[in-house]
């Protein structure tokens, strides 16, 4: 592994330097244009993607699922984190951060303590339990190949969802660096998206997320030591100089000579509470919803398929553990460092002048603004381009395993040969992948939303299921039909409002549910119901689990 | 590794109590009531941290408002009333400039509310031999110059950042009134923009940060950290006092 990330830093490192030969400044337009070291970047990167996917083939059905459980903590760790580290990540936090300031704080928040509740209440249980997916493990507890089915579409949906947020940053950063259409920028994204993950399956993927995660985390890095270095903050550690910045945002920063952006406007601002102050009415966010969001995106973050089915690559389930303890720190150096970007780009983008930036992509236009070096702007966008990707290909194996693993060999057909599940989660990526091509090329108002729904969808369904049947045996088939019934009832009523909404259809309490059911953050509300619904029809039925699963949940999982 | 799968059709259900029983919190075993007690200690400290601070802050927060907010509201009744002398329309300019400041967190909607009361002021600031300048304006230095002046910005500190946004926030008209529009919607924005939930939790500083800032984006994470590493010792230590060996 050690190996694996020398060989990738050398590659950046090669790559930028060579790349630095070529015409300097094309990297500095701040829209529209073809942006050569970006793209040269851009290229080299994914072609040392495809080639550790190559030489790391998957050989059988084991390999493409779960890569043999062969991974180390650190390294299962890195994976975790690069497979996280998505465009939402990447590009969404600072974005959010920027426009609605305290209120994208819930985003940050949301999305590490999960980790907390993944690790307590889930990793090492689920890693004992021996299983592929999570479909696997939720049509063996509840002995039920209706839910094996029902898990399985909730995955692909899931999965989908969020896979379609993501081609939405891929085809925002190819269109940046490329200066190509939004439609091409996602076929080509998408292309080669699957183009690996259909040559290496989960085992080239970790590899890959490996390579990926210190890609992310160096390009995400260096410019915040630039910008700090140049607006006369501390540049040591640029995430603790940043105190200053957000003060000074809040208080105001009066104009120093010689203090200017790229477009020569003063490194300034007048007083700006609304960045920092919590719940602030500009933001039009209220503590209800910070909270209810958070919440949201913490169950979320424990109920997701892709990220569950991390824990089934590494050996033991001690190494689970420590995978996610390890996970978590790789994720934080990144969310310490998404705010710094929001900062700067507060200051940096705040003269009208400048004209509107999109949100999306407020993190290279803060390094672009601050001056930083062209060839550093294009590998952050290499960067943010390198996080999509490692999310998108984690989404489609959980995706394909879940068609062809929990759905075709589990359902459909028990005695199909490995050679044909292999082709059926090939099929499986291919198919889902196209799909998501698709609806991403919609364009639809709801695309970038889907991330967040996403997390809610989990939340309310896959949450409860895990986590009523890891730590409760009195849990029965019925009860958990109960509790994904009113689960996913919760999920398509606040679906339904919104995209009534959309289409100008008026609901009965159409006000009500927008703030309580809205479909960003349902879970808060949802997951309770659901675990609920679970508990009290599990109690109420006769159906009961049998034996040899509470044995199992005992002795094997719990080890009491 | 033992499978539960696969006997689901031949094993009988279960039919009453069983020693195998899992509750979490009915522990029935030494080892899982230690289980029990380490996820709750945890579970308790991650749930205070993240959502009790924020019950916290949201009880010592009040709304608090920007000095221009007190300005405008000093000024906003003569203003609004048409009998503003030029001081109070020099501080309206300042209050509304501030608003346009904040740049992004404004709408569009709202910037053009803002806009016309700024041309307006400006208007009845100007001298009549410099109405024309308003009325032609196009961003250029010298108009500028002549505007600034009039509202009495200096060319330094926050009043430079005042100039910088003229260029962008006047419009080449010369509105002798206020819209009925503008007299509704203003105060409700100028609120919206100028009044923020602030409390010594917000008001205190560490390395730099307000303190709920660096609370919330750092330090939770931090602790989230700490947690799983201290969850991750613990149960080791934990699963080999009870003599359970993780295959």
């Amino acid at each position: 592994m050690s190996k694996l990330i020398k060989i990738s830093v050398l590659a950046v490192i090669l790559l930028g330097l060579s790349s630095n030969v070529f015409a300097a400044g094309s990297a500095t337009e701040l829209e529209g244009k073809f942006k050569l070291f970006p793209a040269i970047l851009l290229i080299g990167i994914l072609a040392i993607f495809i080639l550790v996917g190559i030489f790391n083939r998957a050989k059988d059905t084991s390999s493409y699922w779960a890569a043999g459980r062969k991974i180390s903590p650190v390294g299962a760790g890195m994976a975790i984190a690069s497979n996280w580290m998505s465009a939402a990540s990447f590009l969404g936090m600072a974005a959010i951060l920027y426009g609605s300031g305290y209120h994208g704080l819930s985003y940050v928040v949301g999305w590490t303590g999960g980790y907390v509740l993944l690790l307590i209440l889930m990793a090492s249980q689920v890693r004992r339990y021996g299983k592929y997916t999570a479909s696997d493990f939720i049509g063996d507890r509840y002995y039920s190949k209706g839910l094996r089915t029902v898990g399985a579409t909730l995955a692909i949906c899931i999965s989908f969802c969020y896979c379609v947020g993501q081609f939405a940053g891929i085809g925002l950063m190819f269109k940046w660096i490329l200066g190509i259409d939004y439609m091409w920028a996602v076929i080509i994204g998408a292309s080669v998206v699957l183009t690996y993950t259909l040559i290496s399956g989960m085992l080239g993927v970790t590899k890959n997320m490996q390579i990926q995660y210190v890609i992310i985390i160096i390009s995400f890095m260096i410019p915040l030591f630039i910008l700090a270095q140049k607006f006369g903050y501390c540049a040591f550690i640029p995430q603790i100089s940043n105190g200053g910045v957000v003060s000074d945002i809040v208080n105001g920063l009066e104009p120093v000579k010689g203090l200017v952006n790229r477009m020569g406007q003063d490194f300034a601002i007048l007083p700006s509470p609304e960045y920092a102050m919590p719940w602030d009415p500009a933001t039009g966010m209220s503590a209800f919803q910070w909270l209810a969001l958070c919440f949201s995106l913490m169950i979320g973050t424990a109920g997701l398929p892709h990220v569950i089915q991390r824990f089934y690559v590494v050996p033991r389930a001690k190494d689970a553990r420590w995978s996610v303890v390890w996970g978590l720190f790789f994720i934080c150096l990144l969310y310490w460092s998404a705010p710094v970007y929001a900062s700067y780009a507060k200051i940096l983008s705040s003269n009208p002048e400048g004209g509107k930036l999109a949100k999306d992509a407020i993190v290279v236009y803060a390094a672009q603004l601050g001056d930083v070096w062209p060839i550093i702007v294009g590998l952050l966008a290499a960067g943010a381009v390198s996080a999509a990707f490692s999310t998108v290909s984690g989404l489609l194996v959980a995706g394909a395993s879940a068609f062809a693993h929990d759905l075709y060999f589990k359902v459909i057909n028990p005695e199909a040969s490995q050679q044909k599940q292999m082709l059926m989660a090939r099929t499986g990526t291919i198919l889902m992948a196209a799909g998501v091509a698709i609806v991403a090329l919609l364009n639809l108002a709801l695309i970038a939303q889907l991330v967040a729904l996403a997390f809610s969808l989990a939340g309310c369904t896959i949450f409860p299921l895990f986590l009523l049947g890891i730590w409760w045996s009195g849990s029965n088939r019925t009860g958990a039909w109960a509790g994904v019934i009113v689960g996913s009832g919760v999920a398509i009523l606040a679906l339904l409002y919104f995209v009534c909404g959309k289409y100008g259809v008026v609901l009965p309490a159409k006000e009500f549910m927008n703030m309580y059911v809205n479909p960003w953050y349902f879970a808060w509300i949802g997951a309770p119901l659901a675990v609920a619904a679970n508990i009290i029809v599990s109690l109420i039925t006769k159906n009961k689990t049998p034996e040899h699963i509470k044995k199992f949940l005992a002795k094997e999982v719990h080890g009491y | 590794m033992t499978d539960a799968q696969g006997k689901d059709q031949q094993d009988p259900q279960s039919s009453g109590p069983s020693k195998y029983d899992v509750n979490f919190f009915r522990p029935k075993s030494p080892h899982a009531r230690a289980d029990m007690k380490l996820i709750s200690v945890m579970l308790v400290i991650w749930l205070v941290a993240v959502f009790g601070f924020q019950f916290l802050l949201l009880y010592t927060c009040k709304a608090t408002p920007e000095p221009a907010y007190k300005t405008f509201q000093k000024v906003w009744p003569s203003v609004v009333s048409g009998n503003a002398d030029a001081d109070a329309q020099k501080q309206f300019s300042r209050s509304v400039l501030s608003v346009l400041g904040k740049n992004i967190a404004v709408s569009d909607k709202d910037k053009v509310i803002l806009k016309e009361a700024l041309c307006y002021s400006v208007n009845s600031l100007l001298p009549a031999d410099k109405k024309a300048v308003l009325a032609n304006y196009n961003g250029g230095k010298a108009d500028t110059k002549i505007v600034a002046a009039s509202i009495g910005l200096a060319d330094t500190g926050f009043d430079k950042l005042m100039i910088d946004l003229l260029p962008t926030s006047l419009k080449s008209e010369n509105p002798a009134v206020l819209s009925d529009k503008s007299k509704v919607a203003l105060p409700g924005i100028m609120e919206l923009f100028l009044v923020h939930n602030r409390g010594p939790l917000t008001e205190a500083k560490f390395l730099g940060f307000p303190f709920h800032y660096w609370y919330t984006a750092q330090f939770l994470l931090i602790l989230f950290v700490l947690l799983c590493l201290t969850y991750a010792i613990l149960i080791d230590k934990i699963n080999a006092k009870y003599g359970f060996t993780e295959k």
